[in-house]
């Protein structure tokens, strides 16, 4: 047990908490801006892989942000597709996302085939590029706490300092500036800014848009820094968590990013127990995402009616 | 009660169909026709690669069976997507269902039990019961806490993988194999047609299908299950119990993923437990269910044509050079055309020509029902 706890509060499994954070809580902010639109994003999976796999693509060939942004536009380009077959056309969202989940599940291998020559498993023959991890060794030199500051800001993912820049602005969008009450009034109760002229499909699209493009973004950090390539359902179920996530995290930023950080805690914690555990059966590890999230959401379900319940009480 | 219903359907029941069918076809085309650009485009013999995937299913004898095989399953995952689509809940743990109900058959075929001519009854029984509970628990934990169905069971399905992934490598299969030994021929569905895959299996998916028909249009569960779906404030005012119907609708629908598990592990096609046995099918209910507009009776007919297009896609990937995934697109294009209002060009002329009579599609309202 001590094993455990030493390998807990360690740098080290700090920093791979922050890296298997990332982009599940990308993909948690994409979510929970569309369900505060009123759209239940179930395509945040499919967004995210398909993310990952044009982020590795794009950076065989381009410097490594051009490959980020890519993924981020394919991300995106999905949501506002979601949002013209489900809002224009009327089609269920719910199918309109799984819809996006198969077409992303059988298209990335398609395309990886294509271009790989072949394999359908991986793209380890192609060269494609990494994130950079932003080196922030000079803090070193602060005396007294500076080996503390290097530990717990030093060599993350851009894309992390992104994603926790996007917490505190997604926060102050949400709840500072008109467009984010416009947001929030038409998940809310959409007749009433409708007839106070609000576009209530407008602002349902531009949500959906952003929250493919966090899922894109999420995707590139799946591939481009956790690991670096494409595997074949890399995603493995992320984008479903990140809709747990949403729940759990009371559908707030802030409560997005406690819990992307705790399903991150246990993603982090099934990287290292096999190495110090070896009699814990490795599916065991692997579904305990899974089960916390079921937990999460009837804990969530909970709360959610007890709060109902004590609102009818006045 | 039922002229209730009757008001809901305002045109008579051959137009409604015509019209239905017609829809699907069209998107069927323009799906086909997107797969066939998308081939042409990547594929050094476009036109061998094509006539593969549209003729070879018919092939030989074998690949015929592969086909009516894959039509079985494909049925049984598209009832169990319907009934909780017409319930109007969007639950998708059949794929758990499947693996949780192949794991309880294979207890039952491993055991002496297996050994008996209770093998396959018994083994059906224990997968559709447990199949039904593993159904239950999200129907359950949305009736009485509200917890999102879509979540929680797509959660149970990559948990049931896990615990089937980890009992076959530590309990019930043989060390370091990931399959079991194959089931006593007792437990095993025997072959309707010899040498092929067409099992028993079929003869049940046929039963699931009169069995969930008879169940949605003959029985007063069915009707509270199907204005549950179409209007559950109405419903609730009628004095329809919907949590009950919604749970119930989940367990049933999960019973079907159970016996498709059984279908699987005690059928020709494997007759033993492998990991990932169901190798994704489940989830291709979702398209089954949609095209057929979770009507029991047209499952069957959409099953049989969507399995005939994913063995011909199987055969391509085998003898040319364009990968069966290419099938994905065609999937995801079937599902969003047929689900939305879309309209193609020249949509008059071609009414004109099938006969069609222009008017508002079924999902148009079914889409304000949600919003």
């Amino acid at each position: 047990m001590s094993q455990l706890v030493g390998a807990i509060i360690s740098f080290a499994f700090y920093q791979t908490v922050i890296r298997t954070t990332t982009p599940l809580l990308l993909a948690t902010l994409g979510g929970l801006i569309a369900d505060l639109s009123g759209a239940l994003n179930v395509a945040l999976e499919g967004q995210m892989l398909i993310g990952c796999l044009t982020a590795v693509i794009v950076s065989v060939y381009t410097p490594w942000y051009v490959a980020v942004l890519a993924a981020l536009l394919v991300g995106g380009l999905l949501g506002l597709l979601m949002a013209f077959f489900a809002l224009k056309m009327r089609a269920d969202i719910i199918l309109v996302g799984f819809a996006i989940n198969i077409l992303a599940s059988g298209g990335t291998v398609f395309v990886l085939a294509l271009a790989t020559g072949g394999d359908k498993g991986t793209s380890i023959n192609l060269q494609s590029k990494a994130v950079p991890a932003i080196d922030l060794g000079f803090l070193d030199a602060i005396p007294g706490i500076g080996p503390i500051l290097t530990g717990l800001f030093s060599g993350h993912s851009v894309l992390s300092w992104v994603a926790a820049l996007l917490v505190i602005g997604i926060w102050y969008f949400l709840y500072r500036t008109p467009w984010g009450l416009w947001l929030r009034g038409v998940g809310e109760y959409p007749a009433a800014p409708e007839a106070a002229g609000i576009p209530v499909n407008a602002v349902r699209t531009w949500s959906l848009l952003f929250s493919g493009a966090l899922a894109g973004l999420g995707g590139a950090q799946l591939a481009m820094f956790n690991f670096v390539g494409f595997t074949r359902d890399m995603t493995a179920g992320r984008g479903f968590i990140a809709l747990g996530a949403v729940l759990l995290g009371a559908r707030h930023p802030v409560g997005a990013l406690l819990a992307a950080l705790l399903f991150g805690a246990f993603d982090g914690l099934t990287t290292i127990l096999p190495g110090l555990f070896d009699w814990v059966p490795p599916e065991i590890i692997h579904m305990t995402p899974f089960i916390v999230t079921i937990l999460a959401l009837v804990l969530f379900s909970i709360r959610a009616q007890r709060l109902l319940a004590l609102r009818g009480a006045h | 009660m039922s002229t209730e219903v009757e008001r809901v359907k305002p045109m008579g029941r051959w137009t409604e169909f015509r019209r239905e069918a017609g829809r699907s076809l069209i998107a069927v085309v323009i799906a086909l026709v997107v797969a066939f650009v998308v081939i042409f485009l990547t594929s050094k013999a476009p036109l061998d690669a094509l006539s593969t995937l549209l003729t070879a299913p018919l092939g030989r004898p074998r690949t015929i069976g592969l086909w009516i095989d894959d039509a079985a399953k494909l049925t049984v995952t598209g009832l169990a997507f319907s009934l909780v689509f017409q319930a109007r809940q969007f639950s998708m743990g059949v794929q758990g269902q499947v693996y949780i109900g192949g794991l309880f058959a294979t207890y039952v075929a491993v055991s002496p039990i297996g050994q008996t001519w209770l093998g396959i009854p018994l083994g059906i029984l224990a997968a559709m019961v447990a199949g039904g509970i593993y159904g239950f628990l999200p129907g359950i934990a949305k009736a009485r806490l509200g917890a999102n169905e879509i979540v929680s069971s797509l959660m149970l399905n990559y948990i049931a993988i896990d615990i089937v992934n980890y009992l076959v490598r530590v309990q019930l299969g043989a060390p370091g194999m990931l399959y079991t030994a194959p089931f006593p021929t007792t437990s095993v569905f025997p072959a309707l047609v010899p040498n092929t895959r067409i099992d028993l299996g079929l003869i049940f998916a046929i039963i699931a299908v009169l069995a969930v028909w008879f169940a949605l249009y003959r029985t007063s569960w069915g009707l509270k299950l199907r204005l549950v779906g179409h209007n559950a404030r109405f419903a609730a005012y009628a004095g329809i119990r919907s949590s009950f119907i919604m749970v119930s609708a989940m367990t049933a629908s999960g019973a079907l993923g159970g016996l498709l598990g059984s279908m699987f592990v005690q059928g020709q096609i494997f007759g033993k437990l492998n990991v990932l046995f169901e190798g994704n099918l489940a989830f291709e209910g979702i398209l089954v269910a949609i095209v057929a507009r979770s009507r029991p009776l047209a499952v069957p007919f959409v099953a049989l044509a969507y399995g005939y297009l994913r063995q011909g896609a199987q055969l391509m990937n085998i003898r040319t050079d364009v990968p069966a995934e290419v099938i994905g697109i065609v999937t995801a294009l079937i599902i969003i055309l047929v689900s939305s209002t879309f309209k193609f060009p020249g949509k008059s002329f071609f009414a004109r020509l099938l006969g069609i009579r222009p008017s508002v599609p079924l999902s148009a309202t079914a889409g304000e029902a949600r919003q």
